[in-house]
């Protein structure tokens, strides 16, 4: 494990451009029309319950990322098989948030740019911060975070002052049923982004003060969550419900729609410019997770070494997990919850924590015998 | 093989010859003592110094005993010589009775402030060869040196480089001992401390490290230390050799060093905890830790008005990202976001670029070089023919370019402004290192438009966050953040308001200023009661 320490605030800033990285772009749950941000609300809410679970995981071993702790709970083999299938995960978010990426560039701007080209400048860029170490990490998305919250802040009364908002396009408010709600948040909202807070169990072993992770990382995860859902409402109430559901960047449709004085219009690039910068840190976090799991997971005794291959791993896979944008975006929100999210965020963290669980008491039981 | 072998062979001779000559190079009389006959040991100074024409000797007697001074022509004050050690040598009248020659003299006859005694030939070449004057007794195997430093200097001057609207107009010479009293006088401290020492096998330049004991981090003062005894060069001919041999990373166009020709920002440095590396012969004084927003602040900053301070300052940031990123904006939006620039501006520009046959890139580029050759010629130019060639550069870049349909006006404009937005950063080597990474972000922006821009600057982010001066992280107090040490980053606070010294820099007495230090009105002062009464 790198000998990186990084503050509170440092945390809170990774936590807040992690979880709006992508999901800003793609994660509106669509089929549920004007309630999608109910939906959004409740998969914060249950984020915030699932983060739980990874926090007392985190207490138990507050060293140790995720993928050495594995081998301390369920033991050395079937940890480390775990523990490889955490890294394939990370690995592959990363792929998949490089995709949605490239994915808006090549069909936004760039569309006589080849998708490949796009990415590996990206993964470029990632592969230096990676060398670098992950206090840099950290200390980037410091930087960059005043940016952004500028920008959104800026962009928010901008469509406030344009006159785009119709508050009537909400109703009517819950017209879809509670099951539906809650059937699209355990499948969307909860897992993507909330759930995938569980990369954060990788990284806060980094945290100088372990007291106060708890704090940080849910406040990271409510101010991101109640930002998504202030931008799932504007987009409905700008958009009306039916450009919404068919927009494909419902956001990007928004603010090229604010139109001021005249003078201020077309405003695209800076929402390129601010999903530029979430998106790098949400790849360098998963980028960083896979990197440093293998390094420890194969005892490599300096993670750079294989930064570079992971990278280049990251690149391929992104290219080859869809052959086109809507295929990526399906296999995103309809295959991947069930079959890798639910697992891996869900399920095991919570088997984990219940072994981790009677083992810890066993422990003391018998300590307190002898 | 035989022939690699051979030539493996001849560069380990080659080598070898080397290292001896290096131990030649070395060969100074080392910690020989000093002779008794005092003909002898002049004769060996002679050979030493292979007969300079700049060694003067006076042999003069004292009474029955005979001796020397010896110095180097134009290092010592010939003016003192003369006053304060010949007259009185010879006026004294010699004690008949047993007596120490040597103890004598020493007390008695030389009428200067530092008189030191010499015992061995490495110090006496030292003293010698820096300016001082050595006096030599026959039957002593000792000798007196008697510091007669002078010569001709520069004047202090105001300065060149770092010129400000208000504020002292005083610059560092080339002399060290002038520069430290300039800083001496400003901070009338005894917690002041300078630490001197002698860099250059050749050279023996002296550097003196100041800083305050107390507010400075004996950590980065010892680490300062080390690196700078760590250097083994034959020459340091100005601070910047020493500034390239202490910096943490040599690969990267930032400044981790800061130097100014200015003692009244010296003085503030050393104040906020700050070291200071003064190398004799240099009129630029390095400072350390050096942090990147350090190079926006101007001493102008700090003598006027916070408000006006503030706004200045904001705009100096946003004249560095215009310097760094204008002409590769105007790239992009010519070649990949047209939809940027509002209707009518583009038919225009499009009009103008009708008749350019480059690409918006080749054209940024063919002004930018032009721009880069004609400053750098510039710099150089004696100054009568300069403004001769700014009218041509003036004539050719504005004009003719543009005629002859290498260029669109647009980018005449483009260029112009971030050359004069470049000079806005009140130091040259973070002005310099904008002007490097712009052509970087040309080629970004040329290769995918404002996707490549972002991607440059979120490398140039890492990079500067990757950064260290001495252990503190380049990019502090922003990143890492911290809210207390806001006070003089961005916005500059009021005077009375600067309260802690920067706590990432500075360790000890932290608090700057006193309790209420915010100026207001007197609460019912006497004299406007005093107006009232007359009033009435």
């Amino acid at each position: 494990m790198e000998k990186a320490k990084i503050s509170a605030k440092q945390l809170f800033v990774l936590v807040v451009l992690f979880e709006m990285g992508s999901a800003i772009l793609v994660g509106f749950p669509l089929n549920l029309k004007q309630d999608a941000w109910v939906a959004v609300l409740l998969g914060m809410a249950m984020g915030v319950g699932l983060f739980f679970v990874y926090y007392r995981l985190f207490l138990y071993f507050p060293d140790l990322p995720l993928t050495s702790y594995l081998e301390k709970i369920i033991g050395k083999w079937p940890g480390r098989i775990m523990a490889y299938f955490y890294i394939l995960y990370f690995a592959y978010l990363a792929a998949r948030v490089l995709r949605d990426f490239g994915e808006l560039l090549t069909s936004t701007i760039y569309t006589h740019t080849p998708l490949f080209f796009l990415m590996s400048l990206m993964i470029i860029t990632n592969a230096y911060a990676i060398q670098k170490g992950f206090e840099v990490i950290a200390r980037v998305g410091e930087l960059f975070f005043v940016v952004v919250y500028l920008m959104a802040i800026g962009g928010f009364f901008l469509i406030i002052f344009s006159g785009l908002i119709h508050l009537e396009n909400l109703k009517p408010v819950l017209e879809s049923d509670w099951i539906q709600i809650l059937k699209t948040t355990f499948k969307g909202t909860l897992t993507f982004p909330f759930g995938e807070m569980v990369v954060f169990t990788m990284l806060l072993p980094y945290l100088n003060q372990a007291k106060k992770a708890k704090l940080v990382c849910i406040s990271g995860m409510i101010l991101s969550g109640i930002n998504f859902t202030i931008a799932t409402i504007i987009n409905i109430t700008t958009l009306g419900i039916d450009l919404f559901m068919r927009s494909p960047y419902p956001l990007l449709s928004t603010i090229s729609r604010i139109q001021l004085f005249n003078f201020i219009e077309r405003l695209d690039v800076l929402f390129m410019i601010y999903l530029m910068i979430a998106g790098f840190i949400k790849v360098a976090i998963f980028y960083y997770a896979a990197v440093a799991g293998t390094a420890s997971l194969f005892q490599f005794k300096d993670y750079r070494t294989i930064s570079l291959p992971i990278g280049i791993l990251i690149l391929l896979t992104a290219l080859m997990i869809a052959s086109n944008y809507t295929e990526h975006i399906r296999e995103g929100l309809d295959i991947v919850p069930i079959y890798l999210h639910w697992p891996l965020q869900i399920i095991v963290p919570c088997l984990l924590l219940v072994i981790a669980f009677f083992r810890n008491r066993r422990k003391q039981s018998k300590e307190a015998a002898s | 093989m035989s022939i690699l072998t051979k030539m493996l062979k001849k560069k380990q001779v080659q080598r070898k010859n080397d290292n001896f000559r290096q131990k030649l190079d070395h060969s100074i009389p080392g910690e020989l003592l000093i002779h008794k006959d005092y003909q002898e040991n002049i004769s060996r100074i002679k050979g030493e110094l292979g007969n300079s024409a700049d060694l003067g000797i006076r042999e003069l007697k004292i009474g029955p005993y005979q001796g020397a001074l010896l110095f180097i022509d134009g290092l010592v004050d010939g003016k003192g010589i003369n006053e304060f050690i010949l007259e009185t040598l010879m006026d004294k009248k010699v004690p008949i009775e047993e007596f120490d020659l040597f103890q004598f003299v020493l007390d008695q006859t030389v009428a200067l402030g530092s008189v030191s005694t010499i015992t061995n030939w490495n110090e006496l070449f030292d003293k010698l060869l820096s300016g001082c004057s050595i006096i030599l007794l026959n039957g002593c195997n000792k000798a007196i040196s008697g510091e007669t430093r002078g010569g001709e200097t520069r004047s202090i001057a105001e300065p060149t480089q770092q010129l400000s609207i208000r504020g002292p107009k005083d610059a560092f010479t080339e002399t060290l001992r002038t520069n430290t009293a300039l800083i001496r006088r400003r901070i009338k401290s005894p917690n002041l401390w300078i630490e001197s020492m002698k860099i250059g096998r050749v050279t023996q330049t002296d550097i003196a490290i100041m800083y305050v004991k107390g507010i400075a981090d004996e950590e980065i003062v010892n680490e300062v230390k080390q690196r700078l005894n760590r250097i083994d060069i034959d020459a340091i001919l100005d601070s910047g050799y020493v500034e390239q041999l202490i910096e943490e990373q040599t690969f990267t166009s930032f400044p981790t060093t800061y130097h100014t020709e200015r003692p009244d920002v010296v003085s503030s440095q050393l104040l906020e905890g700050r070291i200071a590396i003064v190398a004799d012969g240099s009129p630029f004084v390095l400072t350390v830790p050096a942090v990147f927003v350090q190079f926006f602040q101007a001493p102008d900053d700090y003598y006027s008005r916070f408000d006006l301070s503030t706004s200045v300052r904001m705009l100096r940031i946003l004249a560095f990202f215009i310097a760094l990123i204008g002409p590769s904006l105007y790239i992009a939006a010519t070649t990949f976001h047209q939809e940027m620039i509002p209707t009518t501006l583009a038919i225009a520009i499009a009009a103008q670029r009708e008749n350019v046959p480059f690409p918006a890139f080749v054209e940024a580029l063919i002004m930018e070089v032009t721009f880069e050759i004609l400053r750098e010629a510039g710099l150089r130019l004696p100054r009568a023919v300069g403004q001769a060639v700014s009218i041509v550069g003036a004539l050719v870049i504005g004009q003719a370019a543009v005629q002859a349909s290498i260029v669109s006006p647009v980018m005449v404009i483009v260029v112009s402004i971030t050359a004069i937005a470049n000079f806005s950063t009140p130091v040259f080597a973070m002005a310099i290192s904008a002007r490097l990474l712009r052509f970087a972000l040309m080629a970004l922006a040329a290769l995918v438009g404002f996707f490549g821009i972002m991607l440059g600057l979120i490398v140039m982010a890492i990079h500067l966050c990757s950064l260290r001066s001495f252990g503190v992280p380049y990019m502090s107090p922003v990143a890492p953040f911290s809210g207390e040490n806001q006070q003089d980053v961005f916005i500059r606070y009021p005077i009375w308001a600067l309260k802690y010294r920067p706590r990432h820099i500075a360790r000890g007495n932290i608090v700057r200023t006193g309790e209420n230090q915010k100026p207001a009105p007197p609460k019912h002062g006497n004299s406007h009661e005093s107006d009232d009464t007359k009033g009435n």
